[in-house]
């Protein structure tokens, strides 16, 4: 609080001079209006040069301005246009034609609560998306548009289901807690917005639901901005530690009314299926069985069918597939007069998933509008109703009844015309898929205020509040026998589970903005702002076991009643100062200070405060640089952000027993039971503190047709606040405290070329590539690891995702062969070696070595994407390729596949074979093994064979590179030309087919490797599970303006 | 200067505000999940019902070492005896002596002498569990957080502290003065003070019989706390389970018949059951496992796996069917046929046979009883010359065969297997059993990892042929 309040006396010692320094002035008024059209030009921007005072036009394109009698020229300046200067001379109007300029756009970008800035300005990396680039991909998901265009930025989606969540995290990751959210801030329109994943309840299968972003129309977005570094998020405090997604949407423009419709359909499919074996059929040792458990085991499908001829092979895992379809209707009206401006749209998209019975739908309505009164007042908002939700297939129960299903039995052949499931024994996946319903049905309303007031031309003010308000209902339906004779339920009991989720966001920012010339060379910003964030979020979860009537899916009509409720709160107040230099616009000071008390804290650390500073030094202009460099930037930043705990980590509480399975096994006989919590909150515990230092340099040559943008940047994140845990002969499993250091560091370039400009032809490429290098640098004394999550493995070869001191983020442990070493093998082995030969049993067979090793690492070497785009008169052709490199994760599909005989590599089950490597006694191995089970050809009893008791049960068979190379995009459209259309009633019309994620090049055998288990929210991005297969889509859209 | 009266007035309110609004506003963080404050109620009900849940926990893992159980498969580690962690059993005992330490401070507070009194003979019951299988173990820095790294207390001398909590915790139930009654919070009594009485003597008369191989074994002491003990099986100390809840071993029983295999007997079990071992069938086998698809009792070799069996209807398992895994079995903590054949063992020592085969015979009675043999079995039983062998034939290895037996999933039978160094006809070290025992059977736990990773300062060097205290 001292620090803050020294920051505030400096500040206002700054104002107090600025005020004194002020001479005589003249009036000038006048309109500026768009050279092509002559349409009037609202918010143009006109600035005494050389001073910061200014106004901007009406939306009639109209101003008046008094600037001081000594100014020569006036400034004019708006996006999308070139800049104007224009002597004063005597005259007192003066009327402005401005013409378009597409370079331009790039130029001004939106940071930190809607403020705009010249890019120029800025000491820290940003990165902005146009409207165009975002909706040109036609993902629904407004964080999978982002995938592969911005640097340092990695993207994964959770996998292929209709509205499945997309993770995003910027610069690494940044928390050593496994629970921590280390995904950016979504704001809108200056308002954060929530985007958690709220997955499944622990217990139950995953289902792949929504990171609540995806709620977002794309279609009413205008930019989206990525802020990387910690300087380019102080402003937003705590909640931004991770970085922000800053999103302003489409406003309205005075003039016309204009209607613009925009339509897609599409159509998706799996990308990339296993190598599946065709030739073994149901069975066990070679044997056919019609009723074995075993899918794939058994006889040679050619030989079983001499004596059954029916007996064939059916390719079940393509054939439960469908084709997933999606459709994509917008429809928004926009316009205004000088007075007020409004945009309304309404959407609604409807997705079907390649999984039967998956589908998600999403309809969003949104006003917005702003309107002047008085030339001194301006009122903005906007509303967003959203109704989101769908059907969300139990798809790792589908995929795994999938796997136990025959290779020889028909999947699609799945119900009887009673109702009951139609099987030779095992669950089938098609009658899961239909019967094991999870549906989620969000009703959500994004809105916000803001009222801006100018009462002179060097200072204004800004109230904004915005609320972010849903409720998530959810039910759950696994149903129980049908009481039919011989039927094979899914469930002897079955159950029906309600969820309810409401959740409320309620921001506050106040904001005043001063602006000062202190020459004609030094120019000044200064911003004080305060802001607020209440966050409430209710859960109620009630749970029904065992139906009565059957297939009457209500909680009346269950046997067991289980009810629980989960309260959170959580509150943040903000206080902040920005102060901006400008001098002789090539220097560029910014220093900021911020203030947060937090509610999840106790009273003596709620509060901290924590500075930043960033230096932009734009040299072309200053230095002499030859002609070839047109442009020179050099920037640095420091800043320091804070971050609290999650709420309720302060304190000891005493809460309801939970057994292996997080179950509460209470009330129970009438009682109730209370047990101490697991963690030790002390109300100690203090904010945790990240500092990130970056530099970077923006170089464009020859006229801009080559840019380069690179960064270096650095955070360290101290004071960690961990769940550490300790001896349970304390009382507790984790103590809340603030212990460990994690840090990134890496290098973001960003490269543009325009290698061909024409008249009709341009060619533009833009590459992104980032590498981040993260580490672990301290956990706390006498910790040796935290476990992230694991994930199982048959035959003892579950892999965990651990940390430790001194590697990075997410190591991969688990079982693999051993091996063999001439000296011995070393003490202590922390890594599998695996260019060690193997050491080979008596029996002539590797040996499992059960002691975990690490077998991988599940953060990427490097990303990057890279984008080539043609424009031929009206045709736009793009497409876009990214990858990433070096990241391992644990195939739990392929652990399956092999205990099940279902890939071509098992295809060699009948072989005799040496296995290379050495005997213990330092011989080479020359032992024959057979491969296949039971008895071999040699007369020795092989068992169950190879691939069940060894292959399966070593680990590092499946901890495999996940590394690709995606066709993530391409796009072909057309722009009808103006002489078309003349004849119709479209002011613009367009067509394009898009295809996402094409193509796809990687070593990792099986379904899209891009693709995690437990949902967008999760740190344990390791783990396939038995996920939702990725999809390639087509599609096809057209848009109309009237 | 107008301007600049217009930046100090913003800046006052807002620092006004800030003075004023901020501080109550954030207030907030109380969890309003949970409270901060249980009542005593609650933690007897959570701590009474997880006794059960504790028993099993190391009952599983004991009943691979005693060969009550099998591994189906081959080498698996607690069968072959190898270092395990077992965490989570450390974990979930820790936990409900935490709770019990906590309900004892409230107790106490609230003079809820019945309450407190409960609290110790229930503590008695998870320090015990705990002292047998890993020795010394946190106890008098432990509970409260005093510090995160808690010494550990020496197990002989935690033994004194068993008995200190028995006698505590009768004399508390012996005032009378609790201003709070127990009820059906209490899932183990339903707040029937005179039996928690007994098994608090019961409790005492086990824990000095494993000290029958010290210089401090006294016979007439474990008869005398037997005399106060249980009456009746109608008094045995046991946790009941529910539709709602059922049985682990039923639920192990369950995963098993899906595949999930579990629960497997072993052959030295049934071969000691089924006449190989000892010439006669026990009529107790199909009230304590299943049978083959064929109606067959087959066991498992210990360390050595199913073999060719598949993994369903060729071997004897634990099945819903039967005394100890049917869904809503009670759970055993202690009970009046253990106690007598405690008795019998006691009273063997103390010289006095015709004692000690009286209760010999009334044990297995009981236990038979228990399970749901029916008279005329028993009484046929009994009524076998290798079993009615009496007084004067009466052998502590008889007293020891038979409660083996009748000891079936119970962490006891660790104990006393290793009091009577594994000498029972029959049991022979696993297959594939830990080289690292030189071909003798394990006569310890290791401590788990969550210790060695997070308390290494304290924790003691062990290996699992160390012999606990009263083991010598």
């Amino acid at each position: 609080m001292k620090n803050f309040f020294c920051l505030f006396i400096f500040m206002l010692g700054l104002c107090c001079f600025s005020i004194t320094a002020r001479a005589q002035s003249q009036s000038i008024s006048g309109k500026v209006t768009d050279v092509t059209d002559n349409s009037p030009l609202p918010g143009v921007n006109i600035v005494a040069k050389g001073t910061t005072t200014g106004t901007v036009t009406d939306v009639e394109g109209n101003y008046s301005l008094s600037v001081p009698a000594n100014i020569e020229t006036l400034v004019f300046s708006s996006v999308g246009y070139t800049s104007e200067e224009v002597n004063i001379g005597n005259r007192t109007e003066i009327n402005v034609e401005l013409t378009p300029d597409v370079q331009s756009l790039q130029e001004v970008v939106v940071t930190s609560f809607g403020i705009e800035q010249e890019k120029q300005a800025l000491g820290y990396a940003v990165q902005e998306l146009q409207a165009q680039e975002i909706t040109q991909t036609k993902q629904p998901n407004l964080v999978n548009a982002l995938q592969g265009r911005v640097a340092g930025v990695q993207i994964t989606n959770s996998g292929g289901a209709p509205g499945m969540s997309s993770r995003i995290v910027i610069r690494g990751i940044t928390s050593l807690d496994p629970m921590a959210d280390n995904q950016p801030l979504f704001v809108v329109d200056g308002v954060p917005i929530d985007n958690s994943t709220i997955e499944a309840t622990t217990g139950n299968t995953p289902r792949g639901l929504s990171n609540r972003a995806a709620d977002i129309n794309p279609n009413d977005i205008e930019s989206v901005n990525v802020l990387k570094g910690a300087a380019a998020t102080a402003l937003y405090g705590v909640r931004a530690a991770n970085g922000a997604i800053i999103i302003t949407t489409k406003k309205g423009k005075a003039g016309e009314v204009k209607v613009n419709y925009s339509g897609t359909i599409g159509f998706d499919e799996i990308n990339r299926y296993p190598d599946f074996q065709e030739q073994y059929g149901q069975g066990f040792s070679g044997e056919y069985d019609p009723v074995s458990f075993w899918p794939s085991w058994g006889a040679p499908v050619p030989a079983v069918q001499v004596i059954e001829p029916a007996h064939q092979y059916y390719d079940n895992t393509r054939n439960v597939m469908q084709t997933g379809s999606q459709l994509d209707n917008t429809v928004s009206v926009s316009g205004g007069n000088e007075a007020a401006t409004f945009y309304t749209s309404f959407s609604n998209l409807q997705q079907k998933g390649v999984i039967p019975f998956s589908n998600w739908e999403r309809t969003s309505a949104k006003l917005s509008g702003t309107a002047n009164v008085g030339d001194k007042f301006n009122l903005s908002g906007s509303i967003n109703y959203i109704n989101s939700g769908g059907n969300r297939v139990p798809h790792d129960r589908i995929m795994e009844t999938l796997m136990y299903w025959a290779f020889t039995q028909d999947a699609t052949d799945y119900i009887n015309p009673d109702g009951t499931q139609k099987t030779y024994g095992n669950d089938n996946p098609l009658y899961n898929a239909r019967f094991r319903t999870y549906e989620d049905n969000v009703n959500r309303a994004i809105g916000n205020i803001t009222l801006n007031y100018a009462p002179a031309d060097w200072i204004s003010f800004l109230y904004r509040v915005g609320t972010d308000f849903y409720s998530d209902q959810r039910t759950e339906i696994l149903p129980g026998p049908m009481g039919i004779e011989g039927e094979f339920p899914l469930s002897s009991t079955g159950f029906i589970e309600e969820v309810r989720i409401n959740s409320r966001d309620i921001n506050s920012t106040l904001n005043v903005t001063l602006n000062h010339s202190f020459s004609e060379k030094l120019e000044a910003t200064l911003r004080l702002g305060n802001d607020i964030f209440d966050r409430s979020r209710n859960t109620l979860a009630s749970t029904g076991n065992e139906f009565i009537i059957p297939e009457f899916y209500n909680l009346n009509n269950t046997r067991n009643l289980a009810t629980g409720q989960i309260i959170t709160q959580r509150r943040l107040v903000g206080v902040y100062g920005d102060l901006q230099l400008n001098y002789d616009n090539f220097l560029y000071l910014g220093i900021t200070g911020r203030n947060d008390w937090t509610s999840t804290l106790t009273k003596n650390n709620r509060s901290f405060f924590y500075p930043a500073v960033n230096l932009g030094f734009v040299f072309n202009d200053v230095l002499d640089i030859p002609e070839v460099l047109s442009y020179g930037k050099l920037r640095a930043s420091y800043a320091e952000v804070g971050k609290d705990a999650e709420p309720y980590s302060t304190a000891i509480t005493y809460g309801a027993p939970i057994d292996v399975n997080e179950v509460s096994y209470f009330p129970l006989n009438g009682q109730v039971g209370f047990t101490r919590s697991n963690s030790l909150g002390l109300p100690t515990l203090k904010p945790e503190r990240t500092t990130s230092l970056e530099f970077g340099t923006d170089l464009r040559f020859l006229e801009n047709r080559l840019s380069l943008d690179l960064t270096w940047y650095q955070s360290n994140s101290k004071d960690q606040i961990i769940p550490v845990p300790v001896s349970e002969a304390t009382g507790y499993t984790t103590f809340i405290t603030n212990a460990g250091e994690i840090e990134n560091k890496g290098i973001e370039l960003i490269l543009g070329v325009t290698p061909v400009e024409t008249e009709d032809f341009s060619w533009d490429v833009s590459l992104n590539f980032t590498r981040n290098r993260n580490r672990v640098v301290e956990i706390r004394e006498g910790i040796e690891t935290i476990v992230l999550g694991e994930q199982f493995g048959y035959a003892g070869s579950t892999v965990t995702m651990q940390l430790i001191e001194g590697d990075a983020y997410g190591n991969l442990y688990g079982t693999s062969y051993e091996r063999f070493y001439e000296n011995g093998a070393p003490e202590d082995l922390k890594y599998l070696d695996e260019g060690q030969p193997l050491l080979i049993g008596d029996n002539g067979f590797p040996i499992i070595n059960s002691a975990q090793l690490i077998i991988g690492n599940a953060q990427p070497d490097w990303i990057g994407g890279i984008r080539n785009s043609f424009d031929y008169k009206g045709f736009n052709f793009s497409f876009l390729i990214d990858a990433r490199a070096g990241i391992d994760q644990y195939d739990q599909y392929g652990n399956f596949y092999s205990a099940f005989g279902m890939l071509d590599y098992s295809l060699n089950r009948n072989d005799v074979v040496i296995f290379d490597g050495y005997k213990a006694d330092g011989s080479t191995n020359a032992q024959q093994v057979w491969l296949g089970q039971g008895v071999g050809p040699d007369g020795v009893d092989y068992g169950a064979g190879f691939y069940r008791n060894y292959y399966r049960g070593a680990s590092e068979n499946f901890v495999k590179d996940a590394s690709f190379v995606k066709l993530r995009n391409v796009t072909l459209g057309y722009n009808f030309a103006n002489s078309i259309l003349d004849n119709t009633p479209f002011s613009a019309a367009s067509v394009s087919l898009t295809a996402n994620n094409i193509l796809l090049w990687t070593p990792w055998n099986g379904y899209d490797p891009e693709s995690f288990s437990a949902g967008a929210g999760s740190n344990a991005t390791a783990f396939t599970g038995l996920g939702y297969p990725g999809v390639r889509s087509f599609l096809f859209s057209l848009n109309l303006t009237f | 200067m107008q301007k600049s009266k217009y930046i100090y007035c913003l800046f006052f309110l807002l620092l006004s505000w800030l003075a004023s609004g901020c501080e109550d506003y954030l207030d907030i963080n109380t969890d309003p999940n949970n409270p901060t404050v249980a009542p005593i109620s609650g933690l007897l009900a959570n701590t009474s019902f997880q006794t059960g849940f504790n028993m099993y926990e190391i009952g599983d893992v004991t009943s691979y070492y005693v060969q009550y159980l099998a591994s189906p498969n081959p080498g698996s580690a607690t069968d072959t005896q190898e270092p395990v962690s077992y965490d989570d059993a450390w974990k979930n005992v820790y936990n409900i002596l935490t709770d019990l330490s906590d309900l004892e401070v409230k107790a106490q507070e609230e003079g809820a002498t019945d309450y407190l009194g409960v609290a110790k003979i229930l503590k008695a019951v998870h320090v015990g569990l705990m002292v047998d299988v890993w020795g010394n173990i946190p106890y008098s820095e432990a509970f409260f957080a005093q510090t995160l790294n808690p010494a550990y207390d020496n197990a002989q001398q935690l033994y004194d502290t068993l008995q200190l909590l028995l006698d505590n915790g009768i004399a508390e139930l012996q005032k009378g003065t609790s201003t709070a009654t127990i009820e059906g919070d209490d899932f183990i009594y339903e707040g029937n003070i005179e039996t928690w009485m007994k098994a608090a003597h019961a409790l005492k008369a086990r824990y000095l019989l494993h000290m029958s191989e010290t210089d401090q074994y006294d016979p007439q002491a474990i008869l005398a706390e037997v005399d106060q003990g249980f009456a009746s099986t109608a008094d045995d100390m046991q946790v009941p389970y529910f539709e709602e809840r059922i049985n682990p071993w039923a639920q192990a029983a369950l995963n098993n018949a899906s595949l999930i295999l579990d629960g497997w007997i072993s052959q030295q079990l049934v071969q000691s059951m089924d006449g190989t071992t000892y010439g006669y069938v026990d009529p107790r086998m199909p009230y304590m496992f299943g049978t083959t698809e064929e109606g067959e009792f087959v066991g498992t070799e210990n360390g050595a796996g199913r073999g060719d069996a598949p993994e369903q209807g060729a071997r004897s398992t634990l099945v819903t069917d039967s005394y100890y895994a049917a869904r809503t079995a009670p759970i055993l903590v202690i009970t009046y046929f253990e106690q007598k054949f405690i008795e019998a063992e006691a009273a063997l020592a103390a010289g006095d046979a015709n004692r000690a085969y009286a209760a010999y015979q009334e044990g297995i009675r009981a236990h038979m009883g228990k399970i749901g043999v029916d008279t005329a079995a028993i009484d046929a039983y009994l009524a076998n010359p290798a079993v009615s062998v009496g007084a004067a034939g009466l052998s502590l290895d008889l007293i020891l065969k038979e409660k083996y037996i009748a000891m079936f999933l119970s962490p006891e039978a660790w104990i006393d297997a290793r009091r009577y160094d594994y000498q029972y006809e029959g049991m022979s070290i696993p297959a594939n059993l830990n080289p690292d025992l030189n071909g003798q059977f394990i006569r310890r736990l290791i401590y788990p990892t969550s210790e060695t990773t997070r308390n290494s300062a304290n924790v003691p060097a062990v290996t699992l042929s160390d012999r606990l205290w009263w083991d010598q």
